[in-house]
């Protein structure tokens, strides 16, 4: 187990006595120790490359959206933890609820794309360890594979990264939350769950760019 | 009504614009000033210099939105007008960093708060920094040109709900409170600031001295980015740098080298010091990428008895200043009280949570409220602010501890927030922080602040306001520009943004920036005549 592993596994055990703080100022052992995981899971078999049109959905309807940043082994992760995630904002038809799962994974890897490389790079160190068996169980102490693991598994999961003492699991459940959160709820289709109308209708009528042939 | 693109019709009429996406073939151009950053140094920088008769090349790496794209869409708009689209963090991740990354750049996106910068911080320059020319009276005239020039008058249309929530908050509690200026024109009063003004009222860079530049044969490259400045001898020579793809994000392997007389950096308290960090530009005393200050920000969220409706309405109309220099100029961290606007997808990256939990709270959004405090950073031992520093890849990233001086401000703030909620009426308030509950009743909400740990990530924090960098003083030991933004050991080169302010504004930045950019590019473009 590499050396940044092992002490950050360590710390997730509770009673720790590592100050909490000193541990946040070591960012750079944060970002050594999931740059190492990138690699490793690399050379383990996890999905590396952009899942582009290899769709790891059953019965996807629509697959005109091109993966530019996923992996096919992210694609399953977050449906996982979608269920979790948006919860009771998902629909119970199972159809309604494929399409809204799919069409929210092709949204956080649109907007991921859009984030450039610098935090690509940090997402794909945190999607690797999350997918990475070792790391999977060891760090974020889910026992299956995504593809197995339950609504309550994952949310036990966001809830000890949310409640964790160490600052990089709350950054973590951080990361995953938002752009989930933000590809979900900010979408016209949800936009019901919080209420939101929708920009005025009368200044869309007004308004040129709003005509078709804007 | 303001329906008049004045960027379209200027693309009409012939204006030297070219989309770096566009370009198939590497080139050099050449003119008296090259102008890298679009915001509102860099557009009041190039309207000043061009109406002088220089010949001006501006330099934008994100690309020209306008009117047409506008369409009050969260998504798109995070995706396509802010810096990594919305993703921005401070190296910890800590910090979540609002920046503009477009034609206008922040200015295009801001929620069009324009304030004179405070006397007392203007008076703090003087005394600390040297800056005894950027005294309140010397820079009176300034500010009143630019208020000119951007339309800048308080809003005198009633606030909407979400804003008057901080208003009857500090009435109720004796707290100041006043009426915040805005730079429209002709405004709808529709909310949607944030996401590119969709009628052209918001008077800033990009339909104001962008075209005004334009106007008078400056040409714009945007979808460019600036890699690197080459120095010959003692001078900069000319600027290298790397067309973008369509997508904004990709570079097309197109290298656009652009030779001037005199350079202008312009391009944000993140990506001047990194600009002139890659290209290694004399810094005998390292204060580059020093001192950069951000004006962190905390905020709570309250539940009203009755509508707010916080996505509709001019996004910032009232503030308080009751607790901002209230200690002293250099005393325990003051703060600006503002409220945000909410709309789904920002409020669902800003409250943090999943789940049910998650889908209760979001529900709430048509009676939600919302008050951000803005922390004055930099003018206390205490808060020496962040650092840039340069990635691997070269690009910049920015360090910022928050300490422990700015944990009590932080601390202060929430009661302050908290109590104004209430005092408004509020059924329960919730700070932004992954361990608050919400709070029934003023008494809970003050036992709960007492007792949260104030530590990052659990303490969900924000800037939109980046500034300092590229300081500027009389010392050269401690600052990288003087006073009128020149570099002091380079002289072909100035910086004309908010990184030259040596401490944060104690106000929301973009009438500070107009105001020192118009006075520092008045004397450059007669020294370049």
């Amino acid at each position: 187990m590499p050396e940044n592993l092992s002490r950050s596994v360590q710390t997730e055990l509770p009673d720790t006595a590592m100050d909490r703080r000193s541990f946040l100022r070591t960012g750079l052992g944060g970002a050594m120790f999931l740059g190492t995981v990138s690699v490793t899971a690399g050379l383990s078999g996890c999905a590396t490359a952009p899942a582009g049109r290899d769709y790891p959905m059953p019965g996807a309807m629509d697959q005109s959206y091109e993966f530019q940043f996923l992996t096919r082994d992210d694609i399953v992760l977050f449906q996982a933890l979608l269920p979790a995630m948006v919860g009771p904002g998902l629909s119970e038809e199972p159809v309604v609820r494929r399409q809204q799962t799919q069409a929210t994974i092709e949204r956080i890897d649109a907007g991921i794309h859009q984030f450039g490389p610098a935090n690509q790079k940090e997402l794909r160190g945190l999607f690797d360890l999350l997918n990475f068996g070792l790391t999977r169980v060891t760090v974020a102490r889910v026992w299956s594979s995504w593809e197995n693991v339950s609504t309550e598994t994952a949310h036990a999961f966001l809830e000890r990264w949310r409640t964790s003492g160490i600052g990089l699991f709350n950054n973590g459940y951080i990361a995953l939350t938002k752009v989930s959160n933000v590809a979900f709820y900010g979408h016209e289709d949800h936009w019901h769950l919080s209420g939101y109308p929708g920009p005025p209708t009368w200044a869309m009528d007004a308004l040129p760019q709003f005509k078709d042939n804007a | 009504m303001s329906l008049t693109d004045r960027i379209a019709r200027g693309l009409e009429a012939g204006w030297k614009v070219s989309d770096g996406a566009t370009l198939t073939r590497n080139q050099t151009h050449e003119a008296d000033v090259v102008i890298i950053g679009t915001g509102a140094g860099g557009g009041t920088t190039a309207e000043i210099l061009a109406k002088a008769g220089l010949s001006v090349i501006l330099v934008e790496e994100g690309r020209l939105y306008h009117q047409k794209d506008f369409k009050m869409n969260e998504l798109d708009a995070y995706a396509s007008l802010y810096q990594e689209g919305m993703s921005r963090v401070t190296k910890d991740g800590a910090i979540a960093i609002l920046q503009g990354r477009c034609v206008g750049g922040s200015t295009t996106v801001n929620w069009t708060s324009s304030f004179r910068t405070p006397a007392p911080t203007l008076n703090h320059w003087a005394s600390r920094f040297g800056l005894d020319d950027l005294s309140p009276e010397a820079m009176r005239p300034w500010f009143d040109g630019r208020e000119e020039r951007h339309n800048i008058e308080p809003w005198l249309t009633a606030p909407n709900v979400n804003n008057d929530i901080l208003r009857q908050g500090c009435e109720a509690l004796g707290w100041s409170w006043e009426v915040i200026p805005r730079n429209v024109k002709g405004c709808w009063n529709l909310g949607y600031c944030g996401v590119g003004c969709p009628t052209n009222a918001k008077q800033g860079a990009l339909t104001t001295s962008i075209p005004g530049a334009l106007d008078n044969n400056a040409h714009l490259f945007h979808g460019l980015r600036a890699d690197k400045l080459v120095m010959n001898q003692d001078r900069i020579d000319h600027l290298q740098a790397s067309a973008m793809a369509a997508d904004g994000v990709t570079p097309s392997g197109i290298t656009v080298n652009l030779k001037a007389r005199h350079f202008v950096v312009a391009a944000s308290a993140i990506g001047s010091p990194g600009l002139l960090l890659r290209s290694d530009i004399p810094d005998p005393h390292a204060r580059l990428g020093k001192r950069t200050f951000l004006h962190p920000v905390n905020a709570t969220i309250a539940e009203m008895p009755d509508t707010v409706d916080p996505y509709y309405g001019a996004p910032q109309s009232i503030y308080s200043d009751e607790f901002n220099f209230s200690q002293g100029v250099d005393g325990p961290a003051g703060f600006k009280l503002e409220v945000p606007p909410l709309h789904p997808a920002m409020s669902a990256g800003v409250v943090p949570g999943h789940g049910e939990q998650q889908v209760n709270d979001l529900s709430k959004l048509p009676r939600m409220n919302s008050v951000i405090a803005l922390l004055r950073d930099g003018f206390h031992p205490d808060s020496p602010g962040g650092t840039v520093s340069l990635r691997d890849d070269g690009s910049p990233m920015l360090d910022y501890p928050v300490t422990d001086y700015l944990w009590q401000g932080l601390r202060d703030a929430f009661y302050k927030m908290a109590e104004i909620q209430f005092a408004a009426g509020a059924r329960k308030v919730r700070l932004m922080h992954l361990d608050s509950p919400w709070y029934n009743t003023w008494a809970d909400a003050k036992a709960g602040i007492d007792n949260l740990p104030m530590e990052p990530h659990r303490v969900r924090l924000f800037t939109a306001h980046q500034m300092g960098g590229c300081g500027m003083g009389r010392n050269p030991e401690e600052s990288v520009v003087n006073g009128f933004g020149e570099h002091h050991q380079v002289p072909n080169l100035s910086v004309h943004d908010a990184s030259v302010f040596p401490t944060s504004i104690g106000a929301n930045p973009q009438l500070s920036v107009y105001a020192l950019a118009a006075r520092n590019s008045t004397r450059l473009a007669s020294r370049l005549s």
